[in-house]
């Protein structure tokens, strides 16, 4: 029986994903909230296995609930509900540690269809997605020479396999596609796709942590 | 002495200077050293012959001209001289015959004390009306005046120590009531010194120049003597002053020690021949001898520190050897040993010992401004040609009087070598005091400089400020945009995916989803950053087979191979991803297709990319009118082209599928727009203001 946790603060669409999610997960145990406060009280308080979170919420950002579950329950699959398609929203839901993201919008069908794909390690990678992760990789690399020695941030790098699997998302190959092309299982693509958003979580953690101890040094 | 002047008036034009100094490397460049030197020889011996010829004409100034022997100016050279303190011409002593000018260094060697002279002349008949008077050029150190045994005129003390006039002439009228029509006793009693006891030539006892003749002619000639020997001696002496003081006063502003040198040697010297010393001393007369003569120990001292100095005397530290601190100790050693040295050989060989120690520091001179040659030479400085005149002066100067001092020339009255010195001084003086002047200058320069440089900043400061501004206000309008973007998503957003997600009716969940669809391309469109054309068609590709695959149609897409970097404008890539996305929609819909093919094709040199999306399904029907379907929202898609300048054309029959040809043009005003915001790159500090937030 999986536990479940529910972030939206439209009662309309709450109800609705609710449907859907004891749609996927028959017989789910399914606790709800609306604000990012109730959630994360929850967190607290219980263990879930499937986290869904809106973004846009009334007290503040769902990416700080996706950011509370990677810190206290790392094994908790926090998908992201949302309205927002681009990925200034959603790549930093990534980074934060989200481990797939379901637009709104789409019906029932598409939507339980991606939801039991990402509940079986199969996360879903746009092109745009791809070029932040992309750039963001690249960013790291460069910045890497400059920092000091003394440092212990573990320097997180793609693989060659894995870079060739997001350069070809880039371009706008189906993951499908890229495993035709790479002769590479279904499962093989899906798990290169999961070590990448597990590296993005790992290196913006360490960056974060780097940031916030920089930040410490000036204030000292 | 001409050459000296006419040097540092060249040296004052300020863009002559530096023609000067590349003259000398040039003649360096060219000749070498040799060159240089031969150059810098040449200079001198000008110089020094200039001041040689002015020395020996100098002469004329003082001698009776023809017009004043016309006059009735008799000059009596021929005289009884009887050596004796008595107060009247011995008559009955044994004289002798002598000539003037007389040294008493020649005709009575080692004599001390006082010689009569006994000279008999007529009263000239045609110089009858006028008073007559007798002129004494040179009577050293003091002189009586007796006319017919009647004494006429005592200069000063005849005994010791005895008054030292001997730079000055003496006039003294001849009263008519004495006079005789016919040989007159002109009787003069010289007192003075033995050249051993004078540490110069002109202070050795000797009569000179004794002439008689009417009052007026005589006082004429007695006042330009007057004037070359004292009173131009004053006046320079006087300048000298001046400069020395205003050289020490530069010294202490500018913390120059060589200005400091430079000053008091031109103090000393002009205290020393300035003729400003009284005549009458309370104290022995070698002592006062004695007390001249030292002043030209450190005089030369601060000479040689001074042209030293002035050189740079950075050189003269030779392998790790100091020879700057030798010389200075050299310098004053030099200073207490001169005294020390007349002091134990006594006052008898004071002229001999106070030559040798001349000759010394002539040669100390001559070596310190070889020193300065060699330095300004190779650094080319324009000094190198003041100090080769110089060198030339002094060259001369020191050359007459020590030739003079030696008794090889014979010369009285005027003494050029007095004259020369000061110029020198004045020369170098000018030309301390030009460089100071360029120094100000420059500083004035740097500090102009400097302040227009602070406004260059000043003014790209306020243009950075107003950048600043300008982009702030960016900022502010994007923000904005966002803030819209924001409302929209969550009040009309939210309104529109509740009637997607609760309505029971399938066409207005449809129509629901599409204005959602619709509202998001908009606010991209609004918010949107501008891409590059792969990006957008990476984009495509990916949202275009996706579809096709879950609808179970096969799909081909044909890009081009390489990278495509032309910019994309946000609302142009919003309306062509809704012309795709619509004919997508139709091919699903409509079509019954099995098979679709869509390639790209970029043509830079028209500034367009074609979209020909192809399928092989059963074609749009025509209507009765002959035009496409409009249910198949052929005409958006037409009017969504046009509006961006493109077209879409549509090629359909009923069996052979549809083709769909859209031309749009590229961008080309946005290229600087998308690099502003930087696409790639721009990740990383948007990332962190997430984290920071």
């Amino acid at each position: 029986m999986k536990k479940i946790l529910l972030l939206e603060d439209l009662p309309e669409i709450r109800v609705w994903l609710k449907t859907l999610a004891f749609q996927v997960f028959p017989g789910a145990q399914i606790s709800e909230a609306s604000r990012i406060h109730d959630a994360l009280e929850l967190v607290n308080a219980m263990r879930f296995d499937v986290a869904m979170v809106d973004l846009g919420l009334p007290d503040g950002s769902g990416v700080e609930v996706v950011q509370a579950l990677r810190d206290k329950q790392p094994d908790t699959q926090s998908v992201v509900v949302t309205i927002h398609d681009d990925d200034e929203h959603l790549f930093p839901a990534l980074q934060a540690g989200a481990f797939g993201y379901l637009l709104k919008e789409q019906s029932r069908e598409q939507l339980s269809e991606q939801l039991h794909r990402i509940s079986q390690g199969e996360p879903p990678l746009s092109p745009s997605i791809a070029r932040r992760v992309i750039q963001y990789f690249t960013a790291q690399a460069r910045l890497q020479p400059a920092m000091q020695p003394d440092t212990v941030t573990p320097h997180v790098q793609l693989t060659d396999r894995e870079n060739e699997v997001l350069l070809r998302v880039a371009k706008g190959f189906t993951l499908p596609e890229i495993g035709q092309q790479l002769n590479l299982s279904r499962h093989t693509i899906a798990d290169y796709v999961k070590q990448i958003y597990r590296k993005l979580n790992v290196s913006s953690r360490a960056e974060a942590a780097l940031e916030a101890q920089r930040l410490g040094l000036f204030r000292r | 002495m001409q050459d000296t002047q006419h040097n540092s008036s060249e040296g004052l034009g300020p863009p002559d200077a530096p023609r000067l100094g590349r003259l000398a490397v040039w003649a360096r460049a060219r000749a070498g050293w040799i060159g240089l030197t031969l150059v810098s020889l040449v200079l001198a011996l000008i110089t020094g012959s200039a001041v040689w010829w002015l020395s020996q004409s100098s002469g004329a100034l003082t001698q009776p001209s023809r017009a004043a022997r016309d006059a009735g100016v008799q000059e009596l050279t021929r005289a009884w001289s009887v050596p004796g303190q008595q107060a009247a011409y011995p008559t009955g002593a044994a004289g002798r015959m002598v000539l003037l000018p007389d040294e008493w260094a020649r005709s009575q060697p080692g004599h001390q004390g006082s010689v009569w002279y006994r000279f008999l002349f007529d009263a000239t008949p045609d110089a009858g009306t006028e008073p007559l008077a007798v002129h004494i050029e040179r009577a050293c150190s003091a002189v009586e005046v007796h006319l017919n045994g009647q004494l006429l005129y005592r200069s000063g003390r005849l005994r010791e120590p005895v008054t030292r006039q001997c730079y000055r002439p003496h006039l003294v009228p001849l009263p008519a009531a004495l006079m005789l029509a016919r040989d007159n006793q002109l009787d003069l009693k010289v007192a003075g010194y033995p050249l051993e006891r004078v540490t110069a030539r002109e202070r050795a006892g000797g009569l000179a120049g004794v002439k008689v003749g009417p009052m007026p002619v005589l006082r004429s000639l007695h006042e330009a003597q007057v004037f070359w020997t004292s009173t131009v001696s004053q006046v320079l002496g006087g300048v000298l002053l001046v400069l020395g003081a205003f050289a020490l006063g530069l010294a202490w502003v500018r913390r120059l020690p060589y200005l400091v040198y430079f000053g008091l040697l031109t103090i000393g010297w002009a205290l020393a021949s300035g003729r400003f010393w009284g005549e009458e001393w309370p104290v022995p007369n070698a002592a006062v001898e004695l007390f001249v003569a030292m002043v030209f120990a450190p005089m030369a001292g601060l000479a040689v520190k001074f042209l030293l100095g002035y050189a740079g005397d950075a050189r003269l530290v030779i392998r790790g050897v100091d020879w700057r601190r030798r010389i200075v100790w050299a310098l004053w050693a030099q200073c207490l040993l001169f005294p020390l040295s007349v002091l134990v050989v006594g006052e008898s060989l004071l002229f001999l010992v106070t030559r040798v120690w001349f000759g010394l520091f002539a040669v100390e001179l001559f070596a310190a401004i070889t020193y300065f040659l060699w330095v300004a030479g190779r650094g080319g400085r324009v000094e190198f040609w003041l100090m080769s005149v110089a060198l030339g002066a002094v060259a001369a100067v020191v050359g007459i009087e020590l030739a003079f001092q030696f008794g090889w020339l014979q010369r009285w009255g005027v003494h050029i070598t007095h004259l020369v010195m000061p110029l020198l001084y004045a020369a170098v003086a000018v030309r301390l005091i030009q460089v100071y002047a360029r120094a100000l200058q420059t500083a004035e320069g740097a500090r102009a400089q400097l302040e227009k440089r602070v406004q260059e900043i000043s003014i790209e400061i306020e243009r950075n400020f107003t950048q600043i501004a300008e982009l702030r206000v960016e900022q502010i309008a994007e923000r904005e945009r966002k803030r819209i973007a924001a409302d929209l998503h969550d009040d009309l957003g939210a309104k529109l995916l509740t009637i997607v997600h609760t309505s029971d009716n399938d066409r207005i969940s449809t129509l629901a989803r599409e204005a959602l669809e619709e509202m998001r391309l908009s606010v991209r469109g609004l918010t949107g950053r501008p891409m590059v054309l792969s990006d957008a068609l990476a984009d495509w590709r990916s949202e275009v087979v996706s579809r096709l695959g879950q609808a179970g149609i096969e799909c081909e897409w044909r890009n081009p191979n390489d990278t495509i970097e032309e910019p994309l404008s946000s609302r142009t890539y919003v309306q062509t991803t809704r012309i795709v996305r619509e004919a997508v929609s139709n091919i699903i819909k409509h079509s019954a297709a099995s098979h679709v093919i869509i390639s790209v094709d970029v043509r830079l040199t028209q500034h367009d990319f074609v979209l020909v999306i192809q399928d092989n399904g059963r074609g749009i029907p025509l209507e009765l009118d002959g035009r496409l379907d409009r249910g198949h929202g052929m005409t958006t898609m037409k009017h969504r082209a046009k509006q961006l300048s493109g077209q879409c054309l549509v090629e359909s029959g009923p069996g052979f599928g549809t083709v769909i040809r859209l031309t749009l043009p590229l961008e080309i005003a946005s290229a600087q727009q998308l690099r502003t915001h930087g696409a790639p790159g721009g990740a990383a500090p948007a990332s962190m203001e997430v984290h920071t937030r």
